[in-house]
């Protein structure tokens, strides 16, 4: 308020100041120049008042200007009485316009201010509003972030109590059977044993897991390439994945001399984890289709494709999460089948560290799933170099 | 009971049934083992087991849906297995008639002494005397005359008090959640108002406990309830 009514008074000192200057100056050039150009230069300071301070300060520079005019620059000179009655117009229509003038000087002036205030009052909202939104979105973030890590901390928990717990259960009946307070017959004793055993080889496979999935987020992921034949991976993978494909058939479709520059052990690992899948998610006695060909310039197509109930579009993407697990979402009414939840996410993390790409389409009947995996076949000057020799072994072989 | 007690164990981790059903019979019960609360019902109907064990997280019909299912047709003793980090779903079962639960990993020994005492619990009820006297263990109770005594040794208690003792002596040996116990003593308005049980909870214990700072009577079970042992 202090600052107002200072600012008010400085207005009206200034509107003196200038009126007092601009007389004085123009009494000086008095000689040199007619009253209708004395009469317009102080109007001119008062529209410069009405301008810069405001309508008060403007009426008392025209009140002043007015009295100036007349005393010092209408005749007769030095006395405030007029004897031309065309002054008495003259002064009447100055006072008047710079009335005016200074009046709506100063209104436009007001609406200046105002529309600025308004300007500065929208900058304002705009910046409250962008901050708002900035921090609505950074809570939701948050919060997305927080529903991730307890969904992965649920997962971690699962898959390390559930071992934990069969353990614990057949640790603490063996010792009861030591304490003889009961008596376990050999096979039970065999049968905790053996259980024992499988859930210490899940925890041993979940933590590899872990370790792995660790090593390819952090892209410390080391590939050992080398140049191989897909058909030496595939059968390398097959055999492994033996024990779990028996009852199911499998047909084998690879082109002939495809030569790849791989780890050969990780992308056996992906054919492995796409085998075991198929197994998981499709009938006993199905066919599970593996093909390997050339596809474009450069690229290696390696694909799994079962005859099961297949994943639907929407969950395509997310199967490769981190302990995402088909069934939750594709057939509620099934059985959860054993595994972890991660081979899919190692599998995506090995192929594009080779600089592949991994995706799921639809089994080739319309039904089923094919997981997809595009491999670049490595280097080309390498890939004329090697191949030849490669070629002429694999001819020696058949 | 003339047969062997029978233990329906519910848990779509094959491992775990597995050594449940080896241990728990060679412990001295006839066991059966269920997947899911769908089979579970089903065997449940059937075989009419005396305590059912059953896991939280299932497919098809999980742990708390199968304890609804169950106390719309029967009083059978439940247990539920949880993890910890379920303790919602967890209180959950218990607010739908699960008797208690057990922690994974546990040892075997905890969970027969938890089917043991839920066993017993079933078998003998809280016995009334007359129909106005309760008694159990350490504890009996005129409802008309509104006498308690502990050990022998008369108490005085105050209305809401009494009510919370005479409650707990009907369930004893049960994890009763904040929610029931709030429910049953102060009606469902005050379901969340826990600072009121731990009022009351605590001058019921300095009245009742020989060490109210270290009680036996009545245990607290974190973040859940509290569960009445009433002694011997």
């Amino acid at each position: 308020m202090t600052a107002i009514s200072f600012s008010g008074r400085t207005g009206y000192f200034i509107a003196v100041i200038s009126m007092a200057a601009a007389t004085a100056a123009l009494a000086l050039l008095r000689l040199h120049i007619n009253p209708t150009t004395v009469a317009l230069i102080l109007l001119l300071v008062v529209l410069f008042l009405a301008t810069m301070w405001g309508s008060g300060p403007a009426l008392l520079a025209a009140v002043l200007g007015v009295l100036s005019f007349n005393f010092f620059f209408l005749p007769p000179y030095h006395t405030f009485t007029i004897a031309d009655p065309q002054n008495w117009v003259a002064l009447a229509a100055f006072l008047l316009i710079a009335v005016t003038a200074g009046q709506l000087s100063a209104r436009a002036k007001r609406r200046a201010e105002e529309a600025e205030a308004g300007r500065v009052e929208i900058d304002r909202l705009y910046k409250e509003l962008r901050d708002a939104f900035e921090r609505a979105s950074h809570v939701e973030a948050l919060k997305h972030s927080e529903k991730l890590k307890s969904a992965l901390l649920d997962a971690v928990t699962h898959n390390i109590r559930t071992p934990l717990t069969s353990i614990k259960a057949s640790v603490t009946t063996l010792l009861d059977d030591l304490g003889q307070r009961i008596s376990l017959d050999n096979e039970s004793r065999r049968d905790m044993l053996d259980v024992i055993n499988e859930e210490c080889d899940r925890l041993n496979r979940f933590v590899e897991a872990m370790i792995e999935l660790a090593r390819i987020e952090a892209g410390e992921m080391r590939l050992r390439r080398g140049w191989s034949t897909v058909d030496e991976i595939v059968t390398t993978a097959l055999e492994r994945a033996q024990p779990l494909t028996r009852r199911h058939r499998v047909e084998v479709q690879i082109e002939k001399d495809l030569m790849i520059r791989v780890d050969p052990s990780a992308v056996v690992e992906v054919i492995y984890t796409l085998l075991d899948n198929a197994t998981k998610y499709s009938a006993p006695g199905t066919t599970i289709l593996v093909r390997a060909k050339r596809h474009g310039e450069g690229t290696i197509q390696l694909s799994v494709e079962d005859e099961g109930s297949g994943i639907p579009r929407q969950s395509r993407e997310l199967v490769f999460d981190k302990f995402y697990r088909a069934n939750a979402i594709t057939d509620p009414q099934s059985q959860r089948p054993p595994g972890i939840g991660m081979g899919l996410a190692i599998a995506k993390g090995i192929v594009e560290a080779h600089g592949g790409r991994i995706w799921i389409e639809d089994g080739s009947a319309g039904n089923g799933t094919r997981v997809v995996c595009d491999l670049p076949v490595g280097d080309e000057d390498e890939t004329t170099k090697k191949s030849e020799p490669s070629a002429k072994r694999l001819g020696h072989e058949s | 009971m003339n047969h062997k007690p029978r233990i329906l164990v519910v848990d779509d981790e094959p491992q775990i049934t597995r050594v449940l059903r080896t241990s728990l019979s060679t412990h001295g019960y006839e066991v059966r083992t269920a997947a899911d609360g769908i089979s579970a019902l089903e065997t449940f109907s059937d075989w009419h087991p005396d305590l059912v064990v059953t896991d939280l997280v299932m497919p098809n019909m999980d742990g708390t849906e199968l304890c609804r299912r169950l106390r719309a047709v029967s009083q059978v003793p439940v247990i539920v297995l949880s993890v910890k980090g379920e303790e919602k779903t967890k209180v959950e079962a218990l607010d739908l008639g699960a008797d208690d639960f057990v922690t994974k990993p546990f040892g075997i020994d905890e969970l027969i002494a938890r089917i043991r005492a839920s066993l017993r619990r079933a078998a003998t009820p809280v016995s009334e005397v007359g129909t106005t006297v309760l008694e159990i263990g350490d504890f009996r109770v005129d409802l008309e005359s509104r006498q308690v005594s502990v050990r022998g040794r008369e108490i005085h208690l105050t209305p809401k008090e009494f009510d919370l003792l005479t409650y707990f002596m009907k369930h004893a040996g049960k994890v009763i959640t904040h929610r029931t116990l709030l429910g049953a003593i102060w009606g469902g308005d005050y379901a969340e108002q826990t600072e009121y049980l731990r009022v009351f909870i605590g001058n019921l214990r300095k009245k009742i406990e020989t060490d109210s700072s270290g009680p036996h009577y009545i245990v607290t079970e974190p973040w859940v309830g509290y569960r009445f042992n009433p002694g011997n």
